[in-house]
């Protein structure tokens, strides 16, 4: 078991392309974290670097007390889970999830124990026989996750393990992980693109773009308070409305208003937000955070229907405001509505944010 | 009787069916008719022998006890050996190095060269009285030695030179089949603490079988008609010791113009490459069906 330390790291490849940005990260033993961040962020480059798979141009990589910069991969003690798998066609599923002992030259008695108790918790023990070829996505998915236990490393890395499946399989698949480092707590790295599999499988959520890392946090405060506009957008689904406004204090009843809108702000960002009076800055309101009707005294406002999307466990309204700003709110999924139809949409108090429009820095007090 | 769609597309065929027939199927039936017939150039009457030709070749101790052996080692160690020396430079090649562009370039140098001209080479360096192996070999104090009129350094230079002619052809083949190997099972391989010794001979090696196999394949048919080095180099000889099956047929077809006895060779041999071949692709089915 160890902790994993990122230090200054950076990645170049050539002289253009500057794909890991000084990236700083510290994860604690028997953790779980999850890099996430759109395509082309950094977030497989760097866990490539913390495999051995790629070179660091600079900066340091600890595991444990190590320093790895230039231990090759398999001085690392570390076990990766592939995105297509990665396992070997030509070999049954035992000898795939023997091979990593084998290397190793572990006695055979001690291989087969390892793998029994692995197969037991995977669920594995009809397919032993059989070839990649002839199982499934999932099961390949299983046999590629064995194959990291069976070697008891100190460390777990995912490589976008899950984006090959179908969205039921991968939903199981995720409780199949978290279930595994339950039983198994291990240090663990889960890169992705998805959000969902980032705030639902990481202690710690890793938000980075363009190579940078924006935010490290938990996922409620990764939800919650967002670092920064790019965070706000990417987490939580649908995404975070974002609506231009310009602020207004009235001695000292400070409201924002926008095109077709004008909220009032009592909350603890009112004094930050009073300080720009005038100036505009960008609101940002959770689909989740809106609701139907008139119940908020100054956070209302009308929006016309656009789209109706009927989920059953509840309605997505993409609705209009005023002339340009498009706006998602999730409803009751008994509300009668339909497109055209005129609405009044309330902001939760408390669940409002802001963002300097240059900075995208979050305004709070 | 055909619609306008294949009739286009038999006309677009016919050009290169007529000259198959012409060159390769007419020519397989003269040469199959001939090997029945007494068809010596001096001797225009073509009496019908019926299989005599097939009896006397296949009772010929030359034919079977040393064209034969010869024809079938020559195949197995020349194929043996370009594989491997290929596949040695193909896995070379495949790590990045600095003008490795250029070093590919070059290693196709060999196959450019007509066989002939190789072979006159080889010939020049092994010449026991001006070739340059027995100068050097003389100046450092051992002693020359006629290369090419013993059994064994004969058959070992001829190995050699197709070997060498050979080469570059695996090497691009299996160069190609290496780096269109999928690059995450070797990565896993790393990761899972594989040596390279094991990472050759659980994964590089198996994963290129498929290609491995249509090389030997392709190339061992072609080994057993190989001609034109051992004709230049040795002619067969010291003797008939490096007398290979297709020297044996044009020797008794074109020398001894007994066209009906090297018809009956050829058949022979045309017969035994087409069962080497039928077996080896039967193979090469088993290993891309597994």
């Amino acid at each position: 078991m160890a902790a994993i330390k990122l230090e200054k790291l950076n990645k170049h490849y050539g002289t253009l392309f500057h794909a890991v940005k000084d990236v700083d990260l510290e994860i604690a033993d028997k953790e779980f974290v999850a890099l996430v961040g759109p395509s082309g962020c950094g977030k497989s480059t760097t866990l490539r670097m913390i495999a051995g798979l790629e070179d660091i141009t600079s900066g340091d990589i600890r595991i444990g007390e190590r320093v790895v910069n230039h231990l090759p991969p398999r001085d690392r003690d570390v076990a990766m889970v592939f995105q297509n798998y990665a396992l070997y066609q030509h070999m049954s599923v035992y000898d795939n999830l023997a091979f990593g002992l084998r290397n190793k030259k572990t006695p055979e008695a001690e291989i087969k124990a390892a793998i029994d108790r692995a197969a037991g918790m995977l669920g594995l023990h009809e397919l032993l026989q059989r070839k990649p070829k002839q199982l499934s996505g999932g099961q390949q998915q299983r046999v590629a996750l064995g194959r990291c236990i069976v070697r008891n490393p100190q460390v777990f890395l995912f490589d976008e393990p899950l984006s090959n499946l179908d969205a039921k399989l991968r939903a199981q698949m995720r409780i199949e992980i978290k279930r595994l480092h339950a039983e198994i707590p291990t240090t663990s790295v889960f890169v992705t693109h998805d959000q969902v599999e980032a705030m639902t499988l990481g202690d710690r959520v890793v938000i980075m773009r363009d190579g940078r890392v924006q935010q490290i946090g938990t996922p409620l405060q990764v939800y919650g308070k967002p670092a920064n506009k790019f965070v706000a957008g990417f987490i939580g689904a649908p995404a975070m409305n974002f609506i231009e406004v310009t602020v207004r204090d009235q001695a000292g009843a400070v409201s924002v208003e926008g095109d077709g809108l004008r909220l009032t702000v009592g909350g603890p960002e009112a004094p930050a937000l009073a300080a720009r009076n005038g100036r505009r800055v960008i609101l940002g309101l959770r689909p989740e955070h809106l609701v139907l009707g008139n119940s908020v005294q100054g956070l209302g406002f009308d929006a016309r229907v656009e789209v109706v999307e009927q989920l059953g466990s509840e309605i997505l309204l993409e609705t209009r405001v005023g002339g340009s700003s498009v706006t998602a709110a999730r409803v009751p999924a008994e509300t009668v509505v339909v497109r055209g139809d005129q609405v009044r949409l309330s902001a939760q108090p408390g669940r409002l944010h802001f963002f300097d429009p240059e900075t995208e820095l979050p305004i709070s007090g | 009787m055909f619609g306008e769609q294949q009739r286009f597309v038999l006309l677009l065929i016919a050009p290169a069916a007529l000259l198959l027939l012409l060159f390769q199927v007419v020519p397989i039936f003269i040469g199959a008719n001939a090997s029945f017939r007494n068809w010596a150039l001096y001797d225009p009457k073509k009496t019908w022998v019926g299989f005599d030709h097939y009896a006397a070749v296949l009772s010929d101790p030359a034919f079977l006890y040393v064209v034969l052996p010869n024809t079938f080692l020559f195949m197995a160690l020349s194929v043996a050996g370009a594989l491997l020396a290929g596949l040695a430079l193909a896995l070379l090649l495949n790590r990045p190095f600095r003008g490795q562009k250029l070093v590919q370039t070059i290693l196709l140098v060999p196959l450019m060269v007509a066989p002939v001209v190789a072979a006159i080479m080889v010939r020049w360096i092994f010449n026991d009285q001006f070739g340059i192996v027995n100068v050097v070999l003389e100046a450092v104090g051992l002693e020359g030695q006629p290369w090419l009129v013993q059994r064994w350094s004969a058959f070992g230079i001829i190995l050699l030179t197709d070997i060498w002619l050979w080469t570059p052809w695996f090497t691009l083949l299996l160069l190609a089949g290496l780096q269109s190997l999928p690059k995450e099972p070797f990565e896993a391989a790393a990761i899972d603490g594989t040596t390279t010794w094991r990472v050759f001979r659980f994964l590089t090696l198996p994963m290129l079988r498929p290609v491995i196999v249509v090389c030997v394949v392709i190339r061992a048919i072609d080994a057993f008609r190989t001609f034109d080095i051992v004709w230049t180099l040795t002619g067969g000889g010291p003797g008939r010791a490096t007398e290979l099956f297709s020297l044996y047929a044009y020797v008794h077809a074109f020398l001894n113009l007994d066209l009906g006895r090297g018809s009956a060779a050829a058949i022979v041999g045309g017969l035994i490459i087409l069962v080497i071949g039928v077996a080896l692709f039967r193979l090469v089915d088993r290993i891309a069906k597994a």
